[in-house]
């Protein structure tokens, strides 16, 4: 991470830029925010942290204007403003960078980076290209992003590109001068690579004098940018401090209200049987991969975005074709299908929860018993719809789902309770083999925490996981050992035990010599 | 609001049927215009019950008015070349399924999208319904007794027109397949999300191609309904069934609070539809006006249950 700990720089402002008090929100008698207060000092990244429900995501509409608050004042630079839509919050000079970036595939770079603006024109009609990539490429080159040509279309760029589009467009917004901007769960896309670049963008905005209210979930990131944190739960305000004035065990009891729970030692087992037995693996993506996995062990495939991690865990799914080697399972020859798959006991979580993950309209129920549906079924093919729901409940437990009803549709969950019906998903069948790609996703604390505790229980009872994740701090606790991948070549094959963040970043990087120090 | 969402458009159905009982108090709730009513309707349930199946996957089949015509005509032709009327009816029946699965394929291997891939079907299967037939009606002493008798027969002790009893069985199966077995859970679930549920194990593409076989043979099991009630066929006869069936998913679709198709839903958007058809024609309504009507009543039912959704945002 390339962010400094300079806190705000320059002479210090008397007062915040924008200080919000007595924040109130109720939805229909539920409270999602109980006199909540913020202040967004001048040259400062302000972190907002808390679990999933706890009213961050409200306390952002309200920001934004979209939700219009029950008690709210606002003041910018000591001044009393309005704040009951987006042209007050524009006024105040936010800007925001929501979690689904929203930008135009099909059009280049510079229109998205214009888009919602008049473009600079030719003829008082005609669209002046070349001065509208030249202003998209200095609204670019003012983050030191210098690598993107602003007449390539969008689509085609990485989500940190994305990011990096977003970003200048917020910029470019002419009508009222930056003066906060609002990140949410920036990096929960990004590669490390890219997230490092982010981060140095963040903190030219700083040196700036902008304000940044950084919301994440990630404890590394908080507590190497923020300059000030505040907690949220249940709605109401649990801490908020100053750097120095906070650290990692601190923030997870603000945010749950309990202390850490102690990760259970993890011990050096002796591997089970093999379940799997890869020689000389090769794909379109893949080269040489030779690993075995035991029942029992957790292997973490680790390495820079796109390395091959997901193609190497679709390998197991039955996607992809095999070039060269071969990959063999304790249970008979590689699935085909993923259908095939899932009936041999290999159960999948995937890296898109939206995309490839959740059927929002359908219920918790109907989503968690999917793949399992045969193996509850009546003779000939009848539902048996009082095995599913059984099925279903005792996995919500087990997991500690928060809901109302299991027959309502998982769109209406929190984030990180649609991964937990994932979870229960892939649980039900007591897999064999687990394939995990990014389980923890934006997913808060507590959430994480019954999800880790899922995994090490399937482990104990003699399953294998796969796992990836962009959090090396979890890849670490989970992992037996770890598989480096590098452009889909494997580059080494450790164990976890006595392995650091560091560590495994010089590995995955390629510095043999800090490696060693591991 | 809710309840609106819910329940407003079963209670349009029963506002629709008591206007018409004020307004025609002497013919309207007769037990012969319903058994009419129950007649008239049946091909177009039989037809809306079979695109439910492919709707619940979130697609389309545009082509099933033009595969009813098909099959019509086929049956009729081989009556003309003196086959025996239950070969003629399998064979026409055969004809759903292949059209049905060339849809299937179309959509699930090859990748078209359901509206483009069927909307050119319906213009192949229009046209090999004008080439089978010649561009004639085929009628008279051609249609054989035996199939066009059944249209006029009901079934025995009950009084139900036979027509209407098939229409309920295709309705008892489609409910059984949609609602009670794993199959149609997870129809339901690639109409969720398709590509979550090909991850959770679900056979996307065999599955798509089962449906829409299922949906062509509805459509050609209501093409041979149509041509025994007239007692002839004609390589159009078919075609207005299609958007009729469409409608009456959507009016269902209403009544669902995820949006979900429903196949008893659109039970009763088949009957909102037929029961208009019905009071309108005895009130003496212009048949163009009627069309205007039909069609606003379909917008508003859909747009207020478009508009509740809003009011929960």
């Amino acid at each position: 991470m390339t962010a400094t700990t300079a806190g705000p720089t320059g002479s210090a402002p008397a007062s915040p830029l924008i200080a919000l008090s007595g924040l109130s929100k109720t939805y229909g008698g539920a409270v999602a925010l109980d006199d909540v207060g913020l202040d967004l000092w001048p040259g400062e990244v302000h972190a907002l942290m808390g679990e999933n429900g706890a009213g961050k995501s409200t306390l952002i509409r309200v920001l934004a204007g979209v939700t219009p608050a029950d008690r709210i004042r606002v003041r910018l630079q000591g001044r009393a403003v309005p704040l009951s839509s987006p042209a007050d919050a524009a006024a105040i000079g936010l800007r925001f960078v929501h979690q689904e970036l929203n930008i135009v595939p099909h059009l280049s770079v510079a229109e998205n980076i214009h888009l919602g603006r008049p473009a600079p024109r030719r003829l008082g009609f005609a669209v002046d290209w070349p001065r509208l990539n030249a202003q998209a490429a200095a609204a670019l080159a003012r983050f030191g992003v210098s690598g993107i040509d602003p007449a390539t279309p969008a689509g085609r760029l990485g989500m940190g590109d994305r990011m990096m589009i977003r970003l200048a467009a917020l910029l470019a917004e002419a009508d009222t001068p930056a003066r906060a901007f609002v990140l949410d769960e920036p990096t929960a896309a990004l590669t490390h690579a890219e997230s490092a670049r982010l981060f140095a963008v963040i903190d030219g905005l700083r040196r700036d004098g902008a304000a940044i209210l950084y919301v994440s979930h990630r404890m590394d990131e908080v507590m190497a940018l923020s300059d000030r944190v505040t907690v949220l739960r249940d709605g109401r305000l649990a801490m908020t401090a100053p750097r120095g004035g906070f650290d990692r065990a601190g923030l997870i009891a603000a945010m749950t209200g309990r202390a850490e729970m102690a990760a259970p030692a993890r011990t050096a087992a002796a591997p089970g049987a093999v379940l799997a037995q890869a020689e000389g693996l090769a794909t379109d993506t893949l080269r040489d991969l030779s690993f075995t996995l035991h029942a029992g062990e957790v292997l973490g495939v680790a390495g820079l975005e796109n390395a091959g991690q997901s193609a190497l865990l679709r390998l197991f799914l039955g996607e992809g074709r095999l070039r060269a080697g071969s990959l063999r399972l304790a249970s008979g020859a590689r699935p085909r299908s993923p259908a095939q798959a899932w009936a041999r006991g290999i159960a999948f979580v995937p890296r898109e929860r939206r995309r490839e993950g959740v059927m929002p309209g359908r219920s918790i129920t109907a989503n968690t018993v999917l793949p399992h549906l045969a193996a509850l079924a009546g003779p000939p093919g009848l539902a048996r719809p009082r095995a599913e729901v059984r099925m279903a409940a005792r996995l919500a437990g087990a997991l500690r789902l928060k809901f109302r009803r299991l027959d309502q549709p998982v769109g209406s969950l929190s984030g990180g309770n649609q991964q937990k019906v994932l979870f229960a998903r892939a649980m039900a069948g007591d897999p064999r083999l687990l394939l995990l790609d990014d389980p923890t996703r934006g997913v808060d604390v507590g959430a994480r925490a019954d999800i880790h505790a899922a995994i090490r229980a399937r482990v104990a009872a003699g399953g294998a996981v796969l796992l990836t994740s962009t959090d090396l701090a979890e890849l670490l606790a989970l992992s037996d050992r770890i598989l480096i991948l590098r452009d889909g070549s494997q580059v080494g094959l450790v164990p976890a035990l006595g392995l650091d963040a560091a560590g495994l970043l010089a590995l995955i990087y390629g510095m043999a010599g800090r490696a060693g120090a591991a | 609001m809710i309840w609106l969402r819910r329940y407003g458009t079963l209670a349009g159905l029963a506002a629709i049927v008591l206007f018409f009982s004020v307004m025609l108090p002497e013919t309207f709730l007769t037990l012969r215009n319903l058994g009419n009513i129950g007649q008239q309707v049946s091909m177009l349930a039989v037809v809306a019950f079979a695109m439910t199946v492919v709707m619940v996957m979130g697609d389309f089949d545009l082509s099933v008015g033009a595969m009813a015509s098909l099959s019509g005509v086929v049956a009729a032709v081989l009556f003309v070349h003196g086959w025996p009327v239950p070969l003629a009816l399998a064979a026409a029946l055969a004809v759903g399924v292949i059209g049905g699965i060339l849809n299937g394929v179309l959509v699930a291997v090859v990748g078209i999208l359901p509206f483009v891939a069927t909307l050119g079907t319906l213009t192949m299967f229009g046209g090999a319904a004008s080439l089978v037939s010649d561009g004639r009606t085929i009628f008279g002493r051609d249609i054989p007794e035996a199939f066009s008798g059944f249209a006029k027969g009901t079934v025995p002790g009950l009084g139900l027109p036979a027509l209407t009893a098939v229409a309920l069985a295709v309705l008892a199966l489609v409910w059984v397949l949609l609602e009670q077995t794993t199959w149609g859970r997870r129809l339901y679930a690639i109409g969720g999300n398709a590509e979550a549920a090909r991850l959770a194990g679900v056979r996307v593409i065999r599955l798509r191609i089962q449906a829409f076989a299922l949906t062509g043979l509805g459509a050609a099991a209501a093409g041979l309904m149509y041509a025994a009630r007239v007692a002839s066929a004609n390589p159009t006869q078919g075609n207005g069934l299609m958007l009729d069936a469409i409608a009456a998913v959507f009016l269902g679709m209403t009544m669902n609070e995820e949006g979900a198709p429903r196949v008893l839903a659109t039970l009763v958007g088949v009957l909102i539809l037929a029961v208009l058809d019905n009071g309108l024609t005895q009130m003496s309504v212009d048949s163009y006006v009627r069309e205007i009507l039909v069609g606003a009543i379909i917008l508003a039912a859909v747009g207020m249950a478009g508009l509740g959704g809003l009011a929960r945002r």
